[in-house]
């Protein structure tokens, strides 16, 4: 009975096991795990042995202490090793934990659930890092560490939130090209710094997180590189630098101004007053003469009569005593320049007679206004060539506009006939000036330029009353008195302009004592006169003989000539045209 | 008036100090080392998880609900409760995972140590809902077979270490 049994028992058994099998035929996979980094949770499997192109894996999660197991369907493909479960396992920073199991499953078979080994929690979850971002600051690299971001994240759980505390970096630089470790620290902190030492090249570093109170394992951060160059423009050279080409601009600027100044202070070529040269000199000896008459005078006459020569200012005279210009004699064309006519003077004051002193002052080249005074003293010096002439009318272009210009006398001798007909001639030039004076003589304007020391002294010889009554003290007067008498010392006379008195007034008689003359340059400090004392000797070092000639002309023939006014003006007027 | 402000600084300082001191021993205790338990769990984890055959089943299930004010007891009790009731099953492992076992039982001593002064101190109170939690936590263990029981336990330390880095050391803010 139970023989026939078994046989079919057995069949039955077979049967079933011959089912079981083919529904336990698949192998389940060997090992599940997970390998899981911040909210980027990977379930792992290894494939079971003799899988076929239909095999997949059916995937279950548990929640550590929930029930049921929850069936992931996405995981359900073929072939595959691996599954996301981050959408699913969200809570893995907040709850016990997962559990996980697969099998493979391939058409109607399928295989034997495999578990996770260990329970899906927070502490299987690797560290990372999301970036590193290096700087150079100052000799030293700074570093900045950024953890991860994960899409999957929600809003609320940030790396620096789960984790808060204790959060620790391994810091490792290795400096290329030769490879070796520049350094190696931990720091607590996102941002690090790493001093250089001065070191150049590249540095490349890796950062690798981990928790200290937490046994979460870390891994390396992708390597970044940061070279280190000389830095030849370095903020604080580029600074200096700045500073110091502003600093020369602006002392640059300030000399530049400097100059500026200087040359706008420099004195106009007009104001300039030439020294007279040799050869001015030797070009107013050159000058038109008379004839010359031979004054043969005493030596102490001579002497007397220098200074006042050298006052008498008759090329120009400088009332403010500027500029004046003191040449020779000799030097000088004596030209006297009259002043113009006063209307009392009759015109016969100096219109436009060129002085022949004033060549030398303007050159022979000046139709010099009255503005350009110049003193120009006629060579004293008697016995020598020229002398003092008057060039009543001549010489227009030397005139001053106001200068009685006197030409030199070529006898040298104011003392001779002819010079005191020469000087003579002077007299009557101031009252009265020939019609034929040049035209383009300036016209009188009241002042005649004392420019000629002879002036002065033939003025002078017959201006001794003249004087004591025309003493204004102020005002420059120019006085044609004639000298008398050698012995009286040549008067000083004013520079620069004189005003013209009435011709009456100029024609005086000679004797009145020599100390008279000296009082018009005493009662006229301020317009510094030039007396023909000022014609020193020296000054007529190479014309001797024709500084005293003029100044101290023969006050007789010179009063003569005063006094026979009507009789000089022919003669002026025949020398202006002689000429 | 300078010993006015005096007094006044005095006064605020020993008032900051008592908040401060109130405030540390609102938590008893202060601090627990789990440094130690943490190493050598680390070594039998896979193991003892492997070998977890219940999975669905979970003992140390209520710790997300306990209150701040039952920690202490809390922690008194789950001390108290591994060193008698799963620390002794450990023979019935592997040699490896009993000497670990052995560690882990080792760190737990002077975990007790410090939180006994608390209780001393009447400083470690154990309401109603605490010792309802602290049950169920043993009717849990009891309805499993007791190895299994056990190695379930040993399994869950990690969960009981992040409650103790939860509640003591707020700096670590784990899950």
């Amino acid at each position: 009975m139970l023989p026939r049994l078994l046989v079919p028992l057995a069949v039955l058994l077979s049967l079933r096991l011959g089912s079981d099998a083919q529904g336990t035929e698949l192998p389940s996979p060997p090992s599940v795990w997970f390998e899981a980094e911040f909210f980027h949770h990977i379930l792992h499997w290894t494939p079971i042995l003799n899988q076929s192109q239909s095999t997949y894996y059916e995937v279950e999660l548990l929640g550590y202490g929930i029930e049921p197991w929850k069936a992931i369907p996405t995981c359900n493909q073929t072939l595959a090793q691996s599954c996301d479960l981050t959408a699913v396992t969200l809570d893995l920073y907040h709850n016990n934990g997962y559990r996980a199991k697969v099998r493979a499953v391939d058409g109607s078979r399928h295989s034997n659930w495999t578990t996770s080994s260990t329970r899906f929690s927070v502490d299987e979850v690797t560290l990372t890092v999301g970036s590193v971002k290096l700087e150079i600051r100052d000799d030293s690299i700074f570093g900045t560490i950024e953890p991860p971001r994960p899409p999957m994240a929600p809003a609320g759980d940030m790396y620096e939130r789960i984790f808060k505390n204790f959060r620790e970096y391994e810091i490792t630089v290795h400096k290329m090209p030769e490879n070796y470790t520049f350094t190696n620290k931990k720091v607590k902190h996102e941002n690090f710094s790493l001093p250089t030492s001065g070191e150049l090249g590249e540095f490349c570093v890796r950062v690798k997180p981990s928790i200290s109170s937490r046994t979460n394992k870390g891994v390396w951060s992708k390597e970044v590189c940061i070279t280190i160059t000389r830095q030849y423009f370095t903020p604080t050279i580029l600074s200096t630098c700045i500073t110091f080409a502003f600093l020369l601009c602006v002392v640059l600027a300030c000399l530049i101004l400097q100059l500026y100044m200087r040359r706008r202070g420099k004195l106009p070529s007009v104001l300039v007053f030439k020294k007279p040269s040799p050869l001015s000199l030797i070009s107013q000896l050159a000058c038109p003469e008379v004839p010359d008459t031979i004054h043969h005078l005493d030596e102490e006459t001579v002497l007397k009569v220098s200074p006042e020569l050298r006052n008498s200012e008759l090329h120009g005279s400088t009332d403010s005593g500027f500029g004046s210009a003191k040449p020779s004699l000799q030097a000088e064309e004596p030209q006297f320049f009259l002043p113009e006519p006063h209307p009392q003077a009759g015109g016969t004051t100096g219109q436009g007679e060129p002085p022949a002193l004033e060549n030398s002052c303007s050159g022979g080249s000046s139709n010099s206004t009255d503005s350009g005074i110049c003193l120009q003293e006629p060579s004293l010096i008697p016995g020598t060539r020229p002398g003092w002439e008057l060039q009543v009318g001549s010489n227009g272009q030397d005139q001053d506009d106001s200068g009685i210009g006197l030409v030199q006398n070529s006898a040298g001798q104011p003392g001779g006939p002819q010079g005191s007909s020469a000087l003579g001639e002077v007299s009557p030039l101031r009252p009265e000036l020939p019609g034929e004076e040049d035209p383009a003589a300036v016209a009188f304007q009241g002042y005649l330029k004392q420019t000629r020391c002879t002036e002065e002294k033939t003025a002078k010889a017959g201006c001794l009353e003249v004087e004591s009554s025309s003493t204004d003290g102020l005002s420059p007067k120019f006085q044609m008195c004639l000298d008398t008498e050698a012995g009286w010392p040549p008067p000083d006379l004013a520079k620069g302009y004189m005003r013209q008195d009435p011709p009456g007034m100029t024609v005086l008689p000679s004797g009145a004592p020599a100390g008279q003359w000296n009082q018009p340059a005493e009662e006229w400090p301020v317009l510094g006169l030039t007396s023909c004392s000022d014609l020193g000797i020296p000054d007529w070092s190479f014309a001797p003989d024709l500084a005293p000639l003029d100044c101290v002309a023969a006050p007789h023939s010179l009063l003569s000539s005063f006094d026979t006014d009507l009789v000089a003006l022919p003669l002026i007027s025949s020398l202006h045209t002689d000429e | 008036m300078k010993m006015q402000v005096v007094s006044l600084c005095l006064l605020g300082t020993m008032l900051f100090l008592c908040s401060v001191h109130a405030r540390s021993l609102k938590r008893c205790p202060p601090s627990m080392d789990m440094n130690p338990v943490k190493e050598s769990f680390q070594e039998i984890k896979g193991a003892i998880q492997a070998n977890d055959t219940f999975k669905n089943v979970t003992i140390l299930s209520n710790l997300h609900s306990i209150k701040p004010v039952d920690v202490c007891c809390m922690t008194r009790e789950l001390l108290e409760f591994y060193m008698k009731r799963v620390f002794k099953h450990r023979e019935e492992l592997s040699l490896q995972i009993s000497r670990e076992v052995s560690s882990i039982s080792n760190s737990f001593l002077p975990l007790q140590r410090t939180v006994q002064p608390c209780k001393k101190q009447s400083l470690c109170p154990c309401s109603e809902e605490a010792i309802s939690a602290t049950r169920t936590i043993i009717n849990n263990y009891d309805q499993l077979e007791v190895r299994s029981a056990a190695i379930k336990s040993l399994g869950e330390l990690d969960v009981f270490i992040a409650w103790i880095d939860k509640n003591y050391h707020s700096e670590t803010s784990t899950a």
